[in-house]
């Protein structure tokens, strides 16, 4: 095996890994090849060469992965206990635009791939569980007319996604980020002919476009202020983002506060006056990172952008499971991991992820307490669940908050997966999609389905938080962390550098609240996954009356559409899903109950001693750089194996079983009667659960509304004023245009001919005339103001320059430039005539008036000068506190030390 | 041995020319294909389309290759070039245009030889017109003195002129006539004013028309400002009309509808980029003086308001026609719009004639691509013209559809393809110059743009024709498929790698355009 590796090794240089650009280019293959001749090929050959895509890119991901561990062994073998470098593969494909950025510094943008232990764990997610659910796909798309389409477009995702997660540069993430978003509303709205699905897709587009304008703001920022998009050097000098931003608000230049600030006697005027004209101060990183994560919000669907994703489940079920569960809505969790050096420069920033992930993780749960749709409880617990992954990342612990991810993949992905097996089997008798995935009408189905119930049932107890499934020891850890990581300013004195504004620190009533929400979002998830598995597979079956030897009559294929209460239907016993969409199922199962051992920390509560932790140890050198800033240790946790953590480990457990145990009495035992009598109780809050807050009729209200309200504005004035006078006139004059013209009734091309000479005369006007032109500049702090009279081709000039009315000369000569200075609250109006060639005229008057107080704001980061040398090679920074940074463009070498 | 090196420097055009010649004669001498059905042979030559197709091709292939060679020598070493200026300027500007216009044209050719065989049309003289154009084009972008201007203008527009006209049949013949009058009308404006700057300055050659301009307003010049104002009035507003600018634009939908597709793609193509090569040299060679180029009162500020009204016009306009090839033809008169944008920044901008060449070079192949895919689109006698014919062609024909697509978002300049970085640059030039009104409004021009190219695809790929409409069944012809290939090959390759092409485009934009 070693051997073999070594082999391997010396076949793909790690600053030469042409492996990278196979498991890209295979799902692209697979995407042109499945859309353009996938209606000729047929849809055996449309599978095959789907699945065999995704396979070899899957292979070549765990090659990258064998090849990534045994090189971090090789490397840490030497210095065991410290966190060694992350070992990080290149493939570089080209460069493939020049941007520029500050002091004329041109940042080059490459198309270029990178894998290191957090992108290969996520490739092999990717492509792993992408597989699984292609292989599914082939029997639940079975016969629908766009079979080809499907495959192209989950392959087209797997491209992207792909792309997204190995881009070596923030370009190339933001590709693949879109390029996914395309991908996932075309699955969206795959059975557009349905307009609700292609109203869901568009929702989810438009969704992301505020998330996107998030991520355009920083990357333009990240271009600004540190000259690089590529991951490791803006890792590598991330010190520049510990800056002061000065923002000034954009009413600050507003005449009337120069009114305000004289008027001492009114304490509250100068108030406001001093409060709009302060800046808002706060760190480059903490602005680059806060827009980097309204990115993340758009795409992982938190608070306040999760709107789109309980609407894309009109999507097909496998797309549910792939995109808007497994990988694609998981990106934001990426890019904040990716990003991590970023984000620990700012634990303001960091306690705005946790808190908005675990805001929304309660907020969610609590609404799928209610919901009847499976997918759509479904889709709600997804969005509570990626609010845990950003609670594990925004209090640092990012290893965990990713291992989410993972486990999360397995468990949701079986979830829906088995959901759809489920809605597969109702279709026997009701094809309304509505009704075929009510929980009203399913129930029973244990018995009918036993592959989907159990794998169904393990993946609610990892998801549940079930001891010693992978849900329990991921989500367990976030919590753990929540409670005892301590977030710290990095630099300190606590103000950022060459300042006195003090950076914002984390509050002290932080880590117990963000602990004690998770846990309340801990019980609910625990509950509802209780009472969705057993409304489906518990209880009698209440879709149909099953008859043996059941016969559909000719037009039985409709008659299941209404579900009309008065007439019970009848149907065949519901039956398993084939193998190729168990088999997953299996798989995605066993792997969400024993998925967790990858990563089990908690195992030290009971075994004193105990320290094995592969994902952490495997992930570790990524995020070591975001641990600590120089001397300073931002993330410190109070270590494993301690009573707090035993007393942790002990509050999930009894959450994980009191919502289970919960559910059982109230849905198991009692048949849901206590629920319902809770409801009737309560009516106020069973209302706003189930109309999830009112949360979708608001957004449609207010920002939709309003646009829809200036949108009838101008359809107004367009009917009354455009069309009604405007036009009445033009439409008049048109037509008596028309009748004039028509006296020369002989072809149009005399109007053409018309419209040139007019042209050239207007052209030949311009030219003839004269032009007094002139630019001004001027400087409100010296008071010298100049101006420089355009040149013209024979014009000849004369100035009054000194505003007493009088031409300074009488003759036109051909000086172009007057200088002057102002006293303070001066007025001057300058006068510049020009005679041209033509013996012609043309006079300006150029008005100048020095304020009282000097209006002009510092530029934003104008302290900070950076210097190119001759080859355009290193640059040195100097920083407002008078600290000097050398930059240099890192060497392949040196970057994999990032 | 100089004489060897000027046959080198002028071999493209050589090449070219013969071309045309013995095409003419294989055309006149050569036996008609066997009619079929005893239908009656018209033409000596006709029905080998195809094949006169294929042979024009080879010649403007071959052209390109000569100026290709040209360029790898490098014009500046060629001892026998200098000989040549000012009446023809062999540099590397020149042998850019060289290879993008032999491009071009044999794209076209290609098309032709599939569009003419399939309508019908048995009109082989098109191939002969088409290499002739294609060297008064040629000659057009080398032009350093006012007489060979224009003698390579009218060669070249007088070879288009027929090719429109060639169908004979009504419209085509309204369209030729109106093309015909405003074209000499626009030559007529061109050929007085550089009679006028003859008077003016006593040269031809727009290097000593320059230099003459530059001594007015020192002491002892006689050269009259007022006579140089009037005449550069004219010739740019005849150069204009080929450029299809607003106001001189009008000509342009009538005639690129009712020529020949073939004949339109060259229009768009071949004649528009021409013009732009000797709009460049004219004003950056003839009028470069601080005082005609400046933003305050000379040539600037009027092409600046012409590039807004052309690209604004030309995307509204589009964006409301019913026929396909009609919102073709107001598109590329867009298009000449954003160019003239990348003009009016290269006043100050370095990137600014670059940013021209580079624009012009993505938008020849994405629009010839376009209009091959939309001559596949279309069967004899069932030319595919309104959206309406391609409505569900994406299903039928993913592989032509998704052609098309590639081309209209090159068009609607999207990233990953050519005519993204093609508007980039022309933006970035723009900003570059401090233009930044300028550059906003190309930004929102492009998504007026984007409209009416995405509706297209949104007619291929998810609409169902009704069903008693014609369908649009694509024909088959290796010659249209061949030509869409290396133009969809070209769009991806410099949208994927534009630094593979962008030091040759900046030393080609960067040569003095007068000597």
């Amino acid at each position: 095996m070693d051997a073999l590796l070594h082999r391997l090794e010396v076949l793909l240089p790690a600053d030469e890994f042409t492996l990278l650009a196979v498991i890209l280019l295979m799902p692209l293959l697979g995407a042109f090849v499945n859309g353009v001749f996938g209606r000729r090929l047929g849809d055996q050959a449309v599978s095959l060469m789907g699945l065999a895509s995704i396979a070899i890119s899957f292979a070549g991901s765990v090659v990258a992965f064998a090849l990534l561990a045994f090189a971090a062994n090789a490397a840490g073998s030497g210095e065991s206990g410290h966190a060694a470098a992350a070992t990080t593969f290149v493939w570089r494909g080209w460069e493939w635009l020049t941007l520029s950025a500050r002091a004329g510094y041109s940042v080059p943008v490459e198309v270029a791939f990178s894998i290191d232990p957090l992108s290969a764990a996520m490739a092999l997610v990717v492509t792993g569980v992408g597989l699984l659910i292609h292989l599914y796909s082939t029997k639940y798309m079975e016969g629908d007319p766009g079979y080809y389409r499907f495959f192209s477009y989950l392959n087209l995702f797997i491209f992207s996604m792909l792309v997204l997660v190995l881009g070596k540069n923030l370009v190339m993430v933001f590709i693949g980020w879109e390029g996914v978003g395309l991908c996932s509303y075309l699955l969206i709205g795959f059975w557009f002919e349905d307009g609700a699905n292609a109203a869901a897709g568009k929702k989810a587009f438009i969704t992301n476009r505020v998330g996107d304008f998030g991520l355009i703001v920083a990357m333009a920022m990240l271009v600004y202020y540190v000259g690089s998009l590529d991951f490791g050097t803006i890792a590598a000098n991330r010190s520049l983002l510990l800056q002061d931003l000065s923002y000034w608000p954009p009413w600050n230049r507003l005449p009337l506060l120069d009114w305000m600030q004289t008027q001492s006697d009114w304490s509250v005027l100068s108030t406001v006056h001093g409060w709009v004209t302060t800046p808002w101060h706060a760190s480059v990183a903490t602005i680059v990172a806060l827009a980097l994560f309204l990115g993340c919000v758009g795409k992982s669907a938190q608070i306040p952008l999760y709107v789109w994703l309980p609407d894309a489940m009109a999507g097909p079920t496998p797309v549910s499971a792939l995109i808007h569960a497994a990988t694609m809505v998981t990106a934001g969790v990426y890019l904040v991991c990716r990003m991590a050096p970023v984000f620990a420069l700012s634990p303001f920033a960091m306690f705005v992820v946790a808190f908005v992930g675990v805001s929304t993780a309660v907020f969610a749960a609590s609404i799928a307490l209610v919901q009847n749709d499976i997918k759509k409880v479904l889709a709600y617990s997804t969005i509570s669940q990626l609010g845990f992954m950003f609670l594990g990342v925004g209090v640092g612990a990012f290893a965990a908050g990713f291992f989410h991810v993972v486990t999360h993949a397995f468990f949701k992905a079986c979830l829906f997966l088995g959901a759809g097996s489920v809605i597969h089997a109702m279709h026997a008798r009701i094809h309304a999609t509505d009704a075929a995935q009510d929980l009203r009408n399913l129930g029973g189905l244990r018995r009918f389905m036993p592959h989907t119930h159990w794998t169904f049932l393990a993946s609610v107890l990892a998801i549940a938080g079930f001891p010693l499934t992978a849900g329990f020891f991921s989500k367990d850890e976030i919590l753990y962390r929540a409670w005892t990581s301590h977030l710290a300013v990095p630099v300190p004195d606590g103000k950022i550098p060459g300042t006195t504004v003090t950076m914002t620190g984390w509050p002290a009533w932080g880590p117990s609240v963000l602990f004690w929400l998770g846990v309340a979002a801990a019980v609910l998830t625990a509950f509802y996954m209780g009472r969705l598995y057993l409304g489906i597979f518990w209880g009698e079956f209440r879709g149909w009356r099953i008859v043996r030897r059941f016969r559909p009559r000719a037009a039985g294929h409709h008659d299941g559409a209404s579900g009309a209460p008065g007439a019970p239907l009848e149907g065949p016993m519901p039956r398993e899903s084939p193998l190729a969409m168990t088999v997953p199922l299996m798989v995605l199962g066993a792997l969400a109950l024993v998925g967790g051992f990858l990563n089990p920390h908690q195992l030290a509560v009971l075994i004193p001693g105990f320290h094995f932790a592969p994902v952490d140890d495997f992930l570790a050198p990524v995020f070591a750089t975001a641990q600590s800033f120089g001397e300073v240790a931002i993330i410190t946790h109070t270590e494993a194996g301690s009573v707090l953590a035993a007393l942790a480990v002990g509050i999930s457990v009894v959450a994980a079983l009191a919502g289970l145990g919960i559910a059982y009495f109230i849905y198991a035992m009692r048949g849901g009667t206590p629920a319902r009598e809770l409801a009737e109780r309560v009516p106020w809050l069973h209302r706003i659960l189930l109309n999830r807050y009112w949360i979708d009729e608001v957004y449609q209200e207010v920002p939709i509304g309003t646009v829809d309200t200036l949108a009838s504005a101008a359809v107004w004035v367009d009917r009354w004023l455009v069309d009604g006078v405007i036009a009445g006139i033009s439409s008049g004059v048109v037509r008596v245009a028309g009748t004039v013209l028509r006296l020369f009734q002989t072809g149009r091309v005399q109007v053409y001919a018309t419209a040139m000479v007019i042209g050239v005369a207007g052209v030949g006007w311009f030219f003839a005339l004269p032009h007094a032109a002139a630019r001004a500049f001027g400087d409100d702090d010296t008071g010298r103001y100049s101006l420089t009279a355009a040149p013209g081709l024979g014009y000849g000039y004369r100035w009054d320059a000194d505003g007493d009315g009088a031409w300074d000369s009488d003759g036109f000569g051909q000086v172009r430039d007057v200088r002057f200075t102002l006293e303070r609250e001066r007025s001057r109006t300058v006068r510049l005539e020009v005679e041209n060639a033509f013996g012609l005229r043309s006079m300006r008057r150029f008005e100048f008036t020095r304020p009282k107080v000097s209006r002009a704001r510092p530029a934003a980061g104008r302290n900070t000068v950076i210097e190119i040398d001759e080859a355009g090679g290193a640059r040195t920074v100097t920083l407002p506190d008078g600290r000097k940074i050398e930059l240099e463009a890192p060497s392949p070498a040196e970057e994999g030390a990032r | 041995m100089t004489w060897w090196s000027t046959l080198f420097a002028v071999s493209p055009l050589v090449v070219v020319a013969l071309g045309a010649l013995l095409l003419m004669l294989a055309e006149a001498l050569g036996r008609p294909a066997p009619a079929a059905d005893g239908a009656v042979v018209t033409d000596v030559g006709s029905g080998r389309a195809g094949e006169l197709g294929i042979g024009s091709a080879v010649v403007l292939f071959a052209g390109g290759v000569f100026a290709l060679s040209l360029w790898m020598v490098g014009p500046e070493a060629l001892p026998g070039a200098e000989g040549l200026a000012p009446y023809f300027i062999v540099d590397r500007f020149s042998a850019f245009f060289g290879v993008m216009l032999c491009l071009g044209g044999g794209l076209s050719a290609l098309l032709g030889g599939g569009y003419l065989d399939e309508h019908g049309i048995d009109r082989s003289e098109f191939f002969p017109l088409l290499l002739w154009a294609t060297l008064g084009a040629m000659a057009l972008a080398g032009a350093g003195d006012l007489l060979t201007l224009f003698v390579a203008l009218e060669t070249m527009s007088i070879g288009v002129y027929a090719m429109v006209g060639l169908r004979r049949n009504g419209r085509a013949i309204e369209a030729a006539l109106k093309y015909f009058l405003l074209g000499g009308f626009a030559g007529a404006l061109t050929l007085f004013g550089a009679a006028l700057l003859y008077g003016a300055t006593g040269h031809t050659d727009l290097a000593g028309i320059g230099a003459s301009v530059g001594t007015i307003g020192q002491p002892g010049s006689t050269v009259p400002a007022g006579l140089v104002l009037v005449a550069m009035a004219l010739v740019v507003s005849g150069l204009l009309f080929k450029v299809a600018a607003v106001p001189f634009h009008m000509w342009t939908p009538d005639a690129y509808e009712g020529a020949p597709t073939p004949a339109t793609t060259f229009m768009a193509v071949a004649v528009k980029c021409a013009a732009f090569a000797i709009l460049l040299r004219v004003l950056f060679g003839a009028f470069a003086d601080e005082r005609v180029a400046s933003w305050g009162t000379g040539w600037p500020p009027v092409l600046a308001v012409l590039a807004v009204a052309t690209m604004t016009v030309g995307n509204l306009i589009a964006g409301r026609q019913e026929s396909v090839k009609r919102m073709l033809a107001y598109s590329s008169i867009a298009h000449a719009g954003y160019a003239l944008l990348g003009v009016v920044a290269a006043m100050r901008s370095g990137m600014g004639q670059a940013s021209v060449l580079f624009y012009l070079l993505a938008y020849t192949v994405s629009t010839v691509g376009a209009f091959g895919a939309l001559i596949l689109c279309g069967r004899r006698g069932a030319e595919a013209v309104s959206y309406e014919d391609l409505a569900g062609i994406g299903r039928r024909h993913p592989v032509v559809a998704l052609a098309f697509s590639l081309f209209l978002v090159s068009l609607a300049g999207i990233p990953a393809t050519a005519g993204f970085f093609g508007k980039l640059g022309v933006f970035l030039a723009a900003i570059d110059a401090e233009l930044y009104v300028l550059a906003v409004v190309g930004l929102l021009n492009s998504f007026l743009g984007a409209y009416y190219y995405l509706r297209v695809l949104v007619y291929m790929y998810m609409r169902e024709p009704s069903p008693n409409a014609p369908r649009a069944v694509p024909m088959r012809s290796g010659q249209v498929g061949v030509a869409i290939a290396v133009a969809a090959l070209l769009v991806v390759w410099w949208g994927l790698f534009p630094l593979s092409i962008g030091a040759d485009v900046t030393a080609a934009g960067s040569a003095p355009m007068a000597r």
